[in-house]
């Protein structure tokens, strides 16, 4: 079976070239009925008003056309939806406003890594309200919707990153809910998920900080006590690209700055702005970044 | 031909009918989005339907008010506002019995918000209810106009109302079966 | 040369309560347009905020939250407060001047349509002074539109609103409807009926068949914000998706509620400026039928993404493929009459081929999201949002500039003036195709709709700058319709009875009409009375 973008992407060149030839067919025939018939070229109109024939010639026209892409269509459909060639399982949750993903059991945040030429089902969860997971580059968008489970297959062949985006208004955030899919072979994906289920191995003051703070009412980093569910899972947030759903980097001034404000990079998200002593911010700053 | 062309388009077709069988016929799209909701969130609700509703007593009330669609045809073919007086009695004693069945499910704490199938059931007979109110408002309009006009009031007027009772009436029907048969039978 | 303009010769005298008292359908057609217009700018001036906003990555014009009160109240007026009261308003002038009717069936109930209607859009509005507007997208899918996420007042707004128009509109639907089956002059039969009659009866039963849907979702939505309850609560065993059904029942039908009347006017409009019959009338009419029923079959077209089972997600394709035909018969049939026709290019006529033009964009981009692979792809992203007002900017829009520019002699005595006929049409022209076209693209590459802002790395900044340039000059055109307006009213050329040399009943009595409507009826023995009478030599068969 085809990887989904892929199949789409056929499917939406022969459709769009249909569409092309139908569009300049018809644009072209009301361009010339104005540049031909003008008022200054005619001096009599003339008054028929109907052709039966022609009539039932046009409405025959575009159903078989749409019959052809109807067929065309089946054929793709197998492509996409839910996999039944899966070999890998992850659980995509939709929270207001990032993203969790679960490879049984174990938890990452807003950065899916997945093995290449290996089809995957995404099974596809909200807690809160609704959301929509679409990578474009991937394939298509099935929505998360509370109290159901959706199965989106993907499937690529080119190791890379593919950049998305939440596609259901899901409130304040939506727009700041981003995605990235890091696509790489099997062996690096193996040393990837291997590393993201061991606790993490960073101490020091800025453990400290976290622990000692409300850090830990929201936030899980294994191997310590903070346990927190509400926000993403930082064991290895240091090992991500991005922050706070693909807003700022995840480099240690970036991390300070958004501690020290989360407001001013994603207003209205529920990470409040905690409090600190400037050395405090530099310590947990530092913390967070060398958790990879 | 031209006394063909001449004789006027407009059909036997009163047009205060015509529009209240339209009015119906909106009505209707609007109690069937509220019956679909119904029927699509049963099987959460159908165990809290089971145990608490009171298909006898409903039973009951129901009778009088489809009785009531016998009534207001009478009341309708004869222009006689004791048979209007009647379908009101009626439609007066149904809705004391949906009050009841009300009355009863709240004392053992079920209301619109307690879970879905009080949310589904309040919402659907509550509309069906205010519908009635509505219809005993415009039968007694009726009855008031009639009793204190000399020359009557026109046959539009008696059609137009009995036919928006008999609708409330067949509302019901489909409720009943909905809610109270659907959830035994 | 009078300041006065004519149109306020009117029965009840030009007082405010006068307008306040009117059941005459001609000012209250005159009381809807006005309300059309006045929201339509509301929502014009909201859609130039959000434009503005989103020129350029990561811009701090407004805030999330008032950016997602813009888009829901720009999406909300548009669809249901704006051009649905333009509509009706010209549906409620016309009609019973075109099938030769001195008013309405129902007057009085006229008026109370349309004070229901402005009543529900100045309750959704007053929400901006109460507290928030609604904030949950036009549509308000729960959970999102649920109290636990929606705590403010807007959604409750919406609902009241909403509810309170609605009502309105489906009791001038029954009114239009029943006018146009039961009063209708000798000899105009059903097989006669201009087509933008035909086109206002079609929509009238879309109205009564979609309306009261949207109220039974609102009230089970109501039920759920202020009673505590738990229809579309997944925590409760609710269905968050039961409300997209029923939303999107109601919807679907309402984007052709929004359609079907611009072309009706553009059906009348071609035809008198080829100085030709309309072509394969009764292919046009019957595929506005067609259209009618199938737009009650297509809702689930919008929720291709939610995880329909695989025979849903068919018969929804099948069904929103099928539409297609019908909408292709009408282009089919408009360009027909032209062919052969002597076209004279006056602005009327440059709307309606604009509006088929565009129309055409709008047509093909529709039946991509009827592809369901392609619909996975571009729904809920600005390809749809580029596609929908392709529909209903390039199709209605224009549709009604053309109507606009037609009928304004009729209701007014005064003529538009051609010159800036022109500038509007061609800056109209410009502005939406710089508008909506990049949308297309960029929601493939990824842009989802509702974004308050979007970062540089996207590398969407340059087409989104150019769409806020277009939406601008769109402002401009629009500027420029007002101006036309403003200096007809107050000096424009006398119109006569007929200054287009029109076919139908409305340009047999004067300009404007007189309260009555009509001091004499021609006969009418066919589809075209004012061309039969002005030929008599040439009458069109019965």
């Amino acid at each position: 079976m085809r990887p989904p973008a892929e199949a789409i992407g056929t499917l939406a060149l022969i459709v769009g070239a249909i569409a092309v030839a139908i569009f300049i067919g018809v644009e072209g025939a009301l361009v010339y009925a104005v540049w031909r018939y003008r008022a200054s070229r005619v001096a009599m109109p003339a008054r028929f008003d109907r052709n039966t024939r022609l009539e039932l010639a046009w409405t025959a026209a575009p159903a078989l056309t749409l019959a052809v892409v109807f067929v065309l269509m089946l054929g793709t459909l197998r492509d996409i939806g839910a996999a039944t060639d899966a070999q890998l399982r992850i659980r995509a949750t939709g929270h207001q406003w990032w993203w969790e993903f679960d490879y049984s059991g174990i938890v990452t945040a807003n950065e899916m890594h997945i093995p290449i030429d290996t089809a995957i089902d995404i099974e596809l969860a909200s807690v809160d309200v609704n959301h929509s997971f679409w990578v474009p580059e991937l394939g298509g968008k099935t929505d998360m919707i509370p109290g159901q489970i959706n199965h989106l297959r993907l499937l690529t062949r080119r190791p890379g990153v593919y950049l998305g985006q939440c596609a259901e208004f899901c409130g304040v955030e939506h727009a700041w809910m981003r995605i990235r899919v890091v696509a790489e072979t099997k062996e690096d994906f193996d040393r990837w998920l291997a590393t993201q289920g061991s606790p993490a191995t960073a101490s020091g003051d800025g453990a400290r900080v976290f622990q000692s703070n409300t850090c830990v009412n929201c936030h899980a980093i294994r191997g310590t006590s903070a346990r927190g569910e509400a926000g993403p899972d930082l064991t290895h947030v240091g090992g991500r690209a991005t922050i706070a759903a693909g807003v700022l980097p995840s480099d240690a001034a970036s991390i300070r700055a958004w501690l020290v404000d989360p407001q001013r990079y994603k207003p209205g998200a529920f990470m409040p702005r905690v409090p600190l002593s400037d050395a405090d911010l530099d310590a947990l700053a530092s913390y967070l970044g060398s958790l990879r | 031909m031209i006394a063909r062309e001449a004789r006027p388009a407009a059909p036997a077709l009163d047009r205060t009918i015509l529009g209240m069988f339209l009015f119906i016929a909106s009505e209707a799209i609007f109690f069937l989005s509220v019956v679909v909701a119904y029927l699509a969130s049963r099987e959460p609700g159908l165990a809290d339907a089971r145990a608490n509703l009171d298909l006898g007593r409903t039973a009951i009330f129901s009778v009088a008010l489809f009785s009531s669609s016998a009534t207001v045809a009478v009341a309708n073919a004869r222009r006689d506002v004791r048979w209007l007086g009647a379908t009101m009695l009626l439609g007066a004693i149904f809705l004391v019995g949906q009050g009841s069945e009300y009355a009863r499910l709240a004392t053992i704490g079920i209301g619109p918000s307690s879970a879905l199938f009080g949310t589904t059931f309040f919402t659907l007979t509550g509309l069906h209810g205010a519908h009635v109110l509505v219809g005993l408002i415009a039968l007694a309009a009726l009855a008031a106009a009639t009793t204190r006009r000399t020359r009557g009031v026109g046959p539009i007027t008696w059609e137009a109302v009995s036919l928006y009772w008999h609708f409330v009436d067949a509302v019901w029907v489909v409720v009943f079966s909905v809610v109270y048969l659907g959830t035994f039978l | 040369m009078s300041a006065v303009p004519l149109w306020v010769a009117r029965p009840a005298g030009a007082s405010a309560a006068g307008w306040l008292r009117t059941v005459d359908h001609k000012e209250i057609g005159v009381l809807y347009i006005g309300m059309g217009v006045a929201l339509f700018a509301l929502g014009g001036i909201e859609s130039l905020v959000m434009r503005a906003q989103l020129a350029t990555p990561n811009a701090r014009l407004v805030d999330p939250e008032l950016y997602d009160q813009l888009f829901t109240v720009h999406g909300v007026t548009m669809m249901l407060l704006a051009v649905v009261p333009l509509l009706v308003g010209f549906a409620n002038y016309l009609v019973p001047l075109m099938i030769g009717a001195p008013d309405v069936a129902y007057p009085r109930l006229n008026a109370l349509s349309f004070w229901l209607s402005l009543v529900g859009a100045i309750v959704v509005y007053f929400s901006w002074i109460a507290g928030g507007a609604p904030d949950a997208g036009w549509f308000s899918y729960p959970p999102l539109a649920e109290r636990a996420f929606a705590p403010g007042p807007g959604v409750d707004y919406y609902i009241l609103g909403l509810a309170v128009n609605g009502a309105g509109t489906i009791i001038g639907a029954i009114n239009l409807a029943v006018t146009i089956l039961l009063m209708r002059a000798p000899g105009l039969r059903i097989s006669r009926l201009p087509l933008f009659v035909w086109m206002t009866l079609v929509t009238s039963f879309l109205i009564l068949g979609a309306y009261p849907a949207l109220s039974g979702g609102l009230v089970m939505l109501f039920v759920d914000r202020q009673l505590g309850g738990h229809f579309f609560d997944p925590t409760a065993g609710g269905q968050p998706l039961l409300w997209q059904h029923v939303f999107w029942f109601f919807g679907h039908p309402e984007v052709y509620i929004l359609v079907l009347p611009a072309m009706g006017m553009v059906s009348e409009v071609i035809p008198v400026f080829s100085g030709k019959p309309i072509f394969g009338y009764r292919f046009v009419a019957a595929s506005s039928v067609a259209i009618g029923f199938l737009s009650f079959s297509v809702w689930a077209h919008h929720m291709f993404a939610v995880g329909l089972n695989e025979f849903e997600t068919l018969l929804f394709s099948v069904t929103s493929m099928l539409i297609a035909i019908p909408t292709g018969v009408k282009i089919f049939n408009w360009t027909a009459t032209m062919i052969g026709g002597r076209i004279r290019l006056l602005t009327p006529m440059l709307f309606a081929i604009g509006f088929i033009a565009m129309f055409v964009i709008g047509g093909l981009t529709g039946v991509s999201l009827a592809v369901v692979p392609l619909d996975l792809q571009t729904t809920d992203t600005y390809y749809v949002v580029g596609h929908l007002h392709y529909v209903l900017f390039g199709g209605t829009m224009l549709g009604v500039f053309a109507g606009a520019y037609y009928w304004f002699p009729k209701m007014t005595g005064r003529l538009l003036s051609e010159r800036l006929g022109r500038w509007h049409f061609w800056t109209a022209f410009v502005g939406l195709n710089l508008t909506f076209l990049p949308m297309h693209w960029l929601g493939v590459q990824g842009m989802a709709r509702r974004m308050w802002t979007y970062a540089a790395d996207t590398g969407w900044g340059p087409w989104n700058f150019v769409e806020t340039a277009g939406a601008f000059v769109l402002a401009v055109s629009m500027a420029i319709f007002a101006l036309n307006v403003v200096r007809s009213l107050r000096g424009g050329a006398i119109a006569g009875d007929d200054p287009w040399d029109a076919f139908t009943l409305e340009w047999t009595t004067t300009s404007p009409p007189p309260p009555e409507n009509f001091r004499t009826l021609p006969a009418v023995t066919s589809r075209r009375p004012l061309w039969d009478r002005k030929h008599p030599e040439m009458r069109d068969a019965s």
